[in-house]
């Protein structure tokens, strides 16, 4: 198309329908470079706005990741669910094989190991160190106890107190013991956890917005002038918002970014603290950092958050903005 | 090109602005508004490009009654309408050639047109080799040229002046009034608010007299300073 053609009174109404799309491209770009040095250009106050949005999102990310990280760790403990009975030590041999396949048939138990008074003993010996102070007993001490695995479908709290209940009513059985009940009660604290965390992670995701609408408001308030005389010839609502959503989504991509350091410095720094604390429970626990896919989710979060914040607050205020 | 009926204007405060007003201004016609501060020529200017709207009375600009303008359509109407103020309105933040091509970066023309229009409105008003300039850095009268350039670059049909030389020695005013001159001789229809009778004498061209917010001349001609004091029509 010549420039003849282009020019002239069907110009005032506009251009084409594919010149304006790429003009509309171009004007994103320049205003997504104007929104980066606007906050490049005064980088006190912006890097304060950036750190502030950081420290809010990084506390629930924070707690998301160890909670999770606690929650994988108790699931994998699949000695979670197992059950000990200790039996009376004057049970006979043959009683405590009869024990043993009374307890092995009931519903929900996947299987059942024996251990007889002498193995009991032999173990504990062993692991102990007492074996001279032990072979001085006239008797053993120790009762012959079975160890129960439910079934996976057994696990749960409720099952495994019917469990508990059933083995209790057999008159040999003296105690009927889950063995890691403390296993249990962690996971439902991070149960309970999880939802406050996530509870505060709500509330900081409205702190967020609040924290850029209030910087866009500030904005558009400095760029006043500027607003009128665009208005003056003819700029449309949308034109003028572009600029303010594109620094909210700055302030949201470099707010993620540094949440993501802040974060994966403070789990690097928790690191060795937890393997000292996994190693006294024989564990060969670690803490992970964030995986790609969490990092990528945090900043997403952070872009929507920076973007809805700025859209919340830029309308209402531009609307106040009118050229006298 | 701008027909008022009967229109009035009273502000939120109470004080009536403007008091049944009628004129009509044709396509490629080139008028004065003159009048006392406060007689209602600002008042009736920013009905025209909906910066203010009518209490009664119509106000067609353009074949577009902006009694029914939306707020949406605001921008269409004046995307239309070339407007020179008083104190210029540029931007300080960015350069001439940006400060002119504003109009056309809102309405979405191509890049290279844009250039090409920038330079040839900034030459018309003899600022060419002042592009990249920034407006701070021009005299008055170059940023008053500035602020036409801004106007006439997506070429509207109307072209509005608010005291458009009120800052500028009679020199520079005569060359200002000889630019919108050139501007109407290719069609452009101009409304221009002055209270420079001197001015608007030497230059022949319809006025229209405002007095407490009544029309109260409208001559073909020119007018003389002894009219000021005429009796309301």
């Amino acid at each position: 198309m010549s420039h003849e053609q282009m020019s002239g009174a069907s110009m005032s109404q506009g251009a084409t329908l594919s010149a304006r799309l790429k003009m509309l491209s171009r004007l994103h770009k320049i205003e997504a470079k104007r929104g980066v040095i606007d906050i490049v250009s005064n980088p006190v106050s912006n890097f304060m706005t950036i750190l502030v949005i950081a420290i809010a999102l990084a506390l629930p990310t924070g707690l998301q990741i160890l909670l999770e990280t606690g929650k994988t760790l108790s699931e994998s403990w699949d000695g979670a669910s197992r059950i000990s009975l200790y039996l009376q030590s004057d049970v006979t041999e043959s009683r405590l094989t009869e024990i043993a396949a009374r307890v092995s048939e009931t519903s929900g138990v996947d299987s059942v190991d024996t251990i007889s008074q002498e193995q009991a003993l032999e173990d504990f010996k062993e692991r102990s160190g007492f074996a001279e102070a032990i072979d001085q007993l006239d008797s053993n001490p120790l009762p012959p106890v079975l160890v129960v695995q439910p079934k996976p479908t057994h696990t749960s709290p409720q099952a495994s107190e019917e469990l508990l209940a059933e083995f209790n009513t057999i008159r040999e059985v003296e105690l009927a013991q889950l063995d890691l009940d403390w296993v249990r009660k962690l996971y439902a604290l991070i149960q309970l956890a999880e939802k406050a965390a996530s509870a505060l992670g709500i509330a900081l995701a409205l702190a967020v917005l609040l924290i850029v609408g209030n910087t866009i408001r500030l904005s558009v308030q400095n760029r006043r002038e500027e607003i009128e005389v665009v208005k003056l010839v003819g700029a449309t609502d949308a034109f003028i918002r572009r600029p303010f959503l594109y620094t909210g989504l700055w302030y949201g991509l470099f707010a993620g970014v540094t949440c993501w350091v802040i974060v994966t410095f403070s789990l690097y720094w928790l690191k060795d603290p937890v393997a000292n604390l996994a190693g006294l429970y024989q564990s060969q626990f670690q803490i992970q950092g964030l995986s790609i896919g969490q990092s990528l989710k945090l900043i997403g979060i952070s872009c929507g958050l920076g973007l809805l914040g700025s859209w919340l607050s830029v309308g209402r205020h531009i609307r106040q903005i009118e050229p006298h | 090109m701008i027909e008022f009926a009967e229109v009035s204007k009273r502000y939120p405060n109470g004080q009536e602005a403007l008091k049944k007003v009628s004129f009509e201004i044709a396509d490629g016609e080139m008028a004065f508004l003159t009048g006392h501060s406060g007689a209602g020529k600002s008042t009736l200017l920013k009905l025209i490009c909906l910066m203010e709207r009518a209490t009664s009375g119509q106000v067609v600009v353009n074949n577009k009654n902006l009694n029914r303008t939306s707020r949406r359509k605001i921008p269409s109407v004046r995307r239309n309408i070339g407007m020179i103020f008083q104190d210029h309105r540029l931007l300080f933040d960015r350069s001439v050639f940006d400060n002119v091509a504003l109009p056309l970066m809102i309405a979405g023309y191509p890049h290279r047109e844009i250039g090409r229009r920038v330079r040839a409105s900034l030459d018309k008003v003899g600022l060419l080799s002042k592009e990249k300039y920034s407006p701070i850095m021009l005299s008055g009268g170059e940023q008053q040229r500035v602020g036409i350039a801004r106007a006439v670059v997506n070429k509207p049909p109307l072209l509005l002046a608010d005291e458009p030389t009120g800052n500028l020695d009679p020199e520079l005013s005569a060359e200002i009034m000889h630019l919108f001159e050139q501007f109407n001789q290719v069609g452009v229809s101009l409304l221009i608010a002055s209270h420079d009778l001197s001015l608007i004498a030497q230059m022949h061209y319809r006025t229209l007299v405002m007095k407490e917010g009544r029309l109260v001349q409208d001559q073909v001609d020119t007018i003389t300073s002894s009219e000021e004091g005429s009796d309301e029509s």
